[in-house]
C-alpha cells in the first residue's frame, strides 16, 4: 500500500505552505495531492492582496489595529485568541513570502507596497499589481519544486478513513492512471479550499471549489463550524458570476436599477456604493426582488455604470475589469453599463479546528487549513485580504502540526483503508453501469437554484424550510444518479458526480446552520430576524453527523480583549 | 436555426477518433461554453479541464483550428466569423495526451525543476526580514511573473515540435529569465551556465510563443535576452553563438533584421544541416508557411543587442 508520514491534500496557498513546512522536518515522507495540476487552484484567482501590519505605508498601523479590525469585521464571532495569534504572525509570514520569491509591488524605499482595503483602518494590504494570489501560488509551487515535494497531481480525494477517532488513511482516485488507490498515512492536512460552487453559476469561485475536503471530513466524523456564513460579493458579472473587483466601486462606479436610479441612496445615503460588501449585496437583491432589476429569475441583474469615469481613467485604472466585461458580457464599460449581481465569494465556515496553534481537528491525525476549515478568525464576515493571509499563516501551522503528529503516531489499521478502496471500486462499477436515474447536471442545477433563491443573500425561516426539503429530496435522488462513463482514465464525469455529493453534503449543513441561527450577523442576513442577538447567538454553530443525521450544537466564542459592540462603518 | 459544430479530436486511452457535435448557436459565448454545453447536454464522457473560467489558471488551453488558445476567454463569435460554424478542437501539442483534451503536465513539471526555476535569494536577505527591491526592478520581472503555465507557447513552438529532447518549453526560459533579471537573486551566472546545454541556442525565432501567449509574455524575447547575457559572459564558442554572429552583416547592411528574410534563413539553415524531413514536417503542420509573412518580430531589438554584445566580446 502507498504510504506517507504526512499527506497534504489540496495545492492552493494553504496546501503548498503546509507541504513546505512538513518537508522541512527531517526524515518524514511528505506528499502533496491535488485534483488538478497544482497551479490551477483558486488561490490564483485572488487579485487584491494580502494583509499584514508591515507599517510600510503607514507607520501608525499596528498588529493591534489589524487585530481589532478583524474582530470587528467578523461581527464579533471570530475567536479572539486565534485572531491575535494570526495577526501577530502576518508581518513575518509576508516577509518570508518575499524571501521565497513572491514579486511584490514596491514602495519608494524598495519595501513591499501596501494599499487600502475595505474594513481596514490603515493601508495594510500588500499586493503585486492585480495578480497577488497568482504570484503567491506560483512562488509556493516553485518552492515545492525546489524542496522536492512529492506531488501527486490529478489525484482526487474520495474518502478520509478514520477508526474510533483516529486517522487510518485515505482513498484517492488517480485520474491519469485510472485507478482507485488506498493510501495509509499518519497525518493529513486537508487544504481543499471552499465550496462556493453550491451556488454553481452564481459564484466567483472556480469550478473546483466544490467542498470536497469539507464533506470528506464531515463524513469521517469531524464536525463543521459556522457553515451558515457565506460571503457574497456585490459585483459579479450577471451571466457568469465572475468577479468585478471592488476597485470598480472604489474608483467611483455607480449602481443603477431599471429606472436609472442610483439606488444605494435608499440604503446607505452617506457611503452610497462604498458601503460594505454585505450591505451592497443586500441592497441589490432588494431592488431585484421588488421588480427594479433587469431580466428575470436567476438571470436578473442591476447595472454597474463606469461611463462617467471617462475613457482615460477606465483604461488606466480598470483595464482588467474592462477586458472581463467585454469578454464575458460583450459590454465595453466605456460606452455601456455592466450587468452585475452578487456572487458567492467565500465560505467563512468549514472543518472545525479545535487547536488554532496546530490546526488539529477532533480526529487524531487530521489537520486542516485554508478556506476548507474554520479556525475561526473570519467569524461572520471575512475582510478582503485576510484569506490569503489566513492560508499562508495557518498553512504553516498545519504543516508543522501534522509533521509533529506523524512523528508520534504508529500502529493503526491499514486494513480499513484497503476495505474502503474496494468499496469505492464497487461504487464505481455500480454508478457507471446504471441505466436510469437523474443526471449529475440536473441535480447540480436544481441545488444551485434553491440555494440562491432561498439561502442566498436574504434568508427567512419559511424559505429555508422549503430549501431543506428540496435539498433532502436531491440527496435522495443522488442515490440513484446516472454516471454513464465506464472509462476509468480521467473520468471527469465520475469526478463531477463525487463533487456533487460533496456539494449536497455541505449545502445541507449551510441550510441547517442558517435555519437555526435566528438573528442577522455579518453575511447571514435574515429578513425575519433583522438584528444581531448576542444574548442568544454569540456562539459558534457546530454541525456533526451520525449516520445520515445532522446534529446541531453550539460552542462559545472566545473573547479576550474586545467586548462585542455594534458594528458601524 | 443556426448550429455550431465542434469536431473534437478524442482519445480514450487506447484509440484516437474524431467526434462531431452540433448545438444551437448563442451569441456572446466562449469556446469553453461550447465544450461545457457538449458535456452537460450531449456527451458527458467528453474530458477536458477548466477551473477559473477567467484566464488565470491555465487549465483550459486547447487548439482551435490549429491555434492554441484559452478556451475560457476566447469569444466564439470572433472565431466563427473567421472560420465558419464548424471548428476543430484538439488538445495542445507537444504534451502527452491523457484523454480527449486533457494533457499530462508531469514531464513538464520535472523539466521546470531541472532548470532550477526558483529564487536563490542574495546573502544580505533573510527569511525574517524579507528582501528589498526598487519599484523599477520589480517592473523588470512583472511581465514574466504573469505566466499562468497554460502551455500555449509550448504547443505552438516550432523547435519543440521538431525535437523536444534538446529544448525546454518556452515558458521555462521565461521563468529562467525572470530569476536572472530578479535583483533579489544571486545565481544569475550559475543559471546562464546551466542553460547553455539546455537548448538556449536552439530556438528558431519563429515567434509562435510570442503570438500565442494569452498573458503578453514573449518567451522568444526572453531567450534572446538570455543569449545576449550569455555572450556577454563569454560563452561564444558554441554553434549557436557563431550562428548569431553570422547575422551581424544583415544588421550592418540594413540596420535591422528583416523578419521575412529571417524566416527564409531559418528554413535555409534547417535544410543546410540536412534536416529537410523536419522542415517538411513543420510545413505540413502549418508551422513554417513559406507564403506567410509574419509581422515584425517583437524581439528584434534584443537580437540587435546580442550582436552588439558579440562585437564587444570580440574586442
Ligand atoms: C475571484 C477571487 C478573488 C479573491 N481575491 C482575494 C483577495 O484579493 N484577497 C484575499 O485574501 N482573498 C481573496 N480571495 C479568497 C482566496 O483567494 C481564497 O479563499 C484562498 O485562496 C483559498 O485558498 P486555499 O489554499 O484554502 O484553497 P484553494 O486555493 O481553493 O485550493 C484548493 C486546492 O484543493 C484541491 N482540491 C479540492 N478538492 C480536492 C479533492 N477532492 N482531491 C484533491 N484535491 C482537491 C484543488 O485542486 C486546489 O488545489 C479571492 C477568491 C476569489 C475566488
Ligand atoms: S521563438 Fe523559439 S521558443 Fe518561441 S516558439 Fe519559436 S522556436 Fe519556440
Ligand atoms: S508563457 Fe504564456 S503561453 Fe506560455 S505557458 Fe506562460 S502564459 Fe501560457
Ligand atoms: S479556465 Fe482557467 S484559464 Fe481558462
Amino acid at each position: 500500500m502507498l504510504n506517507f508520514d504526512v499527506l497534504v491534500i489540496g495545492s492552493g496557498g494553504a496546501g503548498m505552505r503546509a507541504a513546505l513546512e512538513a518537508v522541512r522536518q527531517e526524515g518524514l515522507s511528505v506528499g502533496l495531492m491535488t485534483k488538478m495540476f497544482p497551479t490551477r487552484s483558486a488561490t490564483g484567482c485572488a487579485q487584491g492582496g494580502i494583509n499584514g501590519a508591515l507599517q510600510n505605508a503607514d507607520p501608525a498601523d499596528s498588529i493591534e489595529k489589524h487585530f481589532f479590525d478583524t474582530v470587528k469585521g467578523s461581527d464579533y464571532l471570530g475567536d479572539q485568541d486565534a485572531i491575535e495569534h494570526f495577526v501577530s504572525q502576518m508581518p513575518d509570514a509576508i516577509r518570508e513570502l518575499d524571501y521565497f520569491g513572491v514579486p511584490f509591488s514596491r514602495d519608494g524605499e524598495g519595501r513591499i507596497a501596501q494599499r487600502n482595503f475595505g474594513g481596514a483602518s490603515s493601508p495594510r494590504t500588500c499586493f503585486s499589481a492585480d495578480v497577488t494570489g497568482h504570484v503567491i501560488l506560483h512562488t509556493l509551487y516553485e518552492q515545492c519544486l525546489k524542496h522536492g515535494v512529492k506531488v501527486l497531481a490529478e489525484w482526487y480525494l474520495l474518502q478520509v478513513v478514520a477508526d474510533q477517532g483516529k486517522l487510518c488513511g485515505i482513498v484517492a482516485y488517480d485520474l491519469k492512471g485510472g485507478r482507485i488507490v488506498p493510501i495509509a498515512t499518519k497525518a493529513i492536512v486537508i487544504a481543499t479550499g471552499g465550496a462556493g460552487r453550491i451556488y454553481w453559476l452564481r459564484t466567483t469561485n472556480p469550478f473546483t471549489s466544490t467542498g470536497d475536503g469539507i464533506a470528506a471530513c464531515f463524513d469521517a466524523g469531524i464536525p463543521l463550524k459556522d457553515p451558515e456564513f457565506v460571503q457574497f460579493h456585490p459585483t459579479g458579472l450577471a451571466g457568469t458570476g465572475i468577479l468585478m473587483s471592488e476597485a470598480s466601486r472604489g474608483e467611483g462606479g455607480y449602481l443603477l436599477n431599471n429606472k436609472g436610479e442610483r439606488f444605494m441612496a435608499r440604503y446607505a445615503p452617506e457611503k452610497m456604493e462604498l458601503a460594505t460588501r454585505d450591505l451592497v449585496s443586500q441592497a441589490i437583491e432588494t431592488e431585484i426582488k421588488e421588480g427594479r432589476g433587469f431580466g428575470e429569475g436567476l438571470s436578473a441583474y442591476v447595472q454597474l455604470d463606469l461611463r462617467h469615469l471617462g475613457r482615460e481613467k477606465i483604461l488606466e485604472r480598470l483595464p482588467q475589469i474592462r477586458d472581463l466585461a467585454i469578454t464575458f458580457e460583450q459590454v465595453d464599460p466605456i460606452n455601456e453599463p455592466i450587468p452585475i449581481r452578487p456572487s458567492c465569494h467565500y465560505v467563512m465556515g468549514g472543518i472545525d479546528i479545535i487547536d488554532y496553534r496546530t490546526c488539529a481537528t477532533a480526529v487524531e491525525g487530521v489537520f486542516a487549513a485554508g478556506e476548507a476549515c474554520c479556525v475561526s478568525i473570519h467569524g461572520a464576515n471575512r475582510l478582503g485580504g485576510n484569506s490569503l493571509a489566513d492560508i499562508v499563516a495557518f498553512g504553516k501551522f498545519a504543516g508543522k502540526g501534522a509533521a509533529d503528529c506523524a512523528k508520534q503516531r504508529h500502529g493503526f489499521s491499514e486494513g480499513l483503508v484497503g476495505q474502503a478502496a474496494r468499496a469505492w471500486e464497487e461504487k464505481f462499477q455500480a454508478v457507471t453501469t446504471r441505466k436510469t436515474g437523474a443526471s449529475v447536471v440536473s441535480i447540480r442545477d436544481r441545488l444551485a437554484e434553491i440555494m440562491w433563491n432561498n439561502v442566498g443573500v436574504f434568508r427567512t425561516g419559511a424559505d429555508m424550510e422549503e430549501a431543506l426539503k428540496v435539498v433532502d429530496g436531491l440527496i435522495k435522488e443522488y442515490q440513484t444518479v446516472m454516471v454513464p462513463d465506464q472509462n476509468k482514465i480521467y473520468n471527469t464525469l465520475f469526478v463531477n458526480y463525487i463533487e456533487l455529493g460533496s456539494m449536497l453534503t455541505v449545502a445541507k449543513a449551510v441550510v441547517l446552520g442558517a435555519l437555526n441561527r435566528k438573528e442577522s450577523r455579518g453575511s447571514h442576513c435574515r429578513a425575519d430576524f433583522p438584528n444581531r442577538d448576542d444574548a442568544q447567538f454569540l456562539k459558534h454553530t457546530i454541525v456533526s453527523k451520525q449516520g445520515s443525521t445532522y446534529n446541531i450544537s453550539y460552542r462559545p466564542v472566545v473573547i479576550t480583549k474586545y467586548q462585542p459592540a455594534e458594528r458601524k462603518y | 436555426m443556426r448550429k455550431i459544430t465542434y469536431k473534437i479530436e478524442r482519445f480514450d486511452g487506447v484509440n484516437n477518433f474524431v467526434q462531431e457535435y452540433s448545438f444551437p448557436y448563442q451569441p456572446g459565448k466562449t469556446i469553453l461554453w461550447g465544450l461545457i454545453t457538449i458535456k452537460d447536454s450531449l456527451d458527458p464522457t467528453l474530458a477536458f479541464t477548466a477551473a477559473c473560467r477567467s484566464a488565470v489558471c491555465g487549465a483550459c488551453a486547447v487548439r482551435v483550428n490549429g491555434q492554441a488558445v484559452l478556451a475560457c476567454e476566447t469569444p466564439l463569435d470572433a472565431i466563427l466569423e473567421r472560420f465558419g460554424d464548424t471548428l476543430t478542437i484538439a488538445p495542445i501539442q507537444n504534451f502527452k495526451v491523457i484523454r480527449d483534451l486533457v494533457v499530462d503536465w508531469e514531464p513538464q513539471a520535472a523539466r521546470l525543476a531541472e532548470a532550477k526555476t526558483w529564487l536563490q535569494p542574495r546573502d544580505e536577505f533573510d527569511a525574517r526580514k524579507g528582501c528589498r527591491q526598487t519599484a523599477a526592478d520589480f517592473k523588470k520581472i512583472n511581465t514574466q511573473a504573469a505566466c499562468i503555465l497554460c502551455g500555449s507557447c509550448a504547443s505552438e513552438c516550432s523547435k519543440l515540435s521538431a525535437n523536444d529532447q534538446d529544448f525546454l518549453e518556452p515558458f521555462t526560459y521565461s521563468k529562467v529569465w525572470k530569476f536572472v533579471a530578479d535583483t533579489r537573486d544571486k545565481s544569475a551566472a550559475e543559471r546562464i551556465q546551466a542553460i547553455q546545454d539546455k537548448g538556449l541556442w536552439k530556438c528558431m525565432h519563429c515567434a509562435e510563443c510570442i503570438t500565442k501567449c494569452p498573458k503578453g509574455l514573449a518567451p522568444g524575447e526572453d531567450i534572446a535576452r538570455l543569449r545576449q547575457l550569455s555572450i556577454k559572459m563569454g560563452y561564444t564558442g558554441n554553434p549557436g553563438a557563431r550562428h548569431a554572429l553570422s547575422f551581424v552583416k544583415d544588421i550592418e547592411d540594413t540596420g535591422r533584421l528583416n523578419e521575412a528574410k529571417l524566416q527564409v534563413r531559418t528554413i535555409g539553415l534547417i535544410s543546410s544541416i540536412a534536416k529537410f524531413p523536419m522542415a517538411l514536417r513543420l510545413l505540413r503542420r502549418g508551422k513554417l508557411n513559406p507564403f506567410h509573412f509574419p509581422g515584425k518580430v517583437k524581439g528584434h531589438e534584443q537580437i540587435q543587442a546580442i550582436l552588439k554584445a558579440v562585437r564587444e566580446s570580440e574586442k
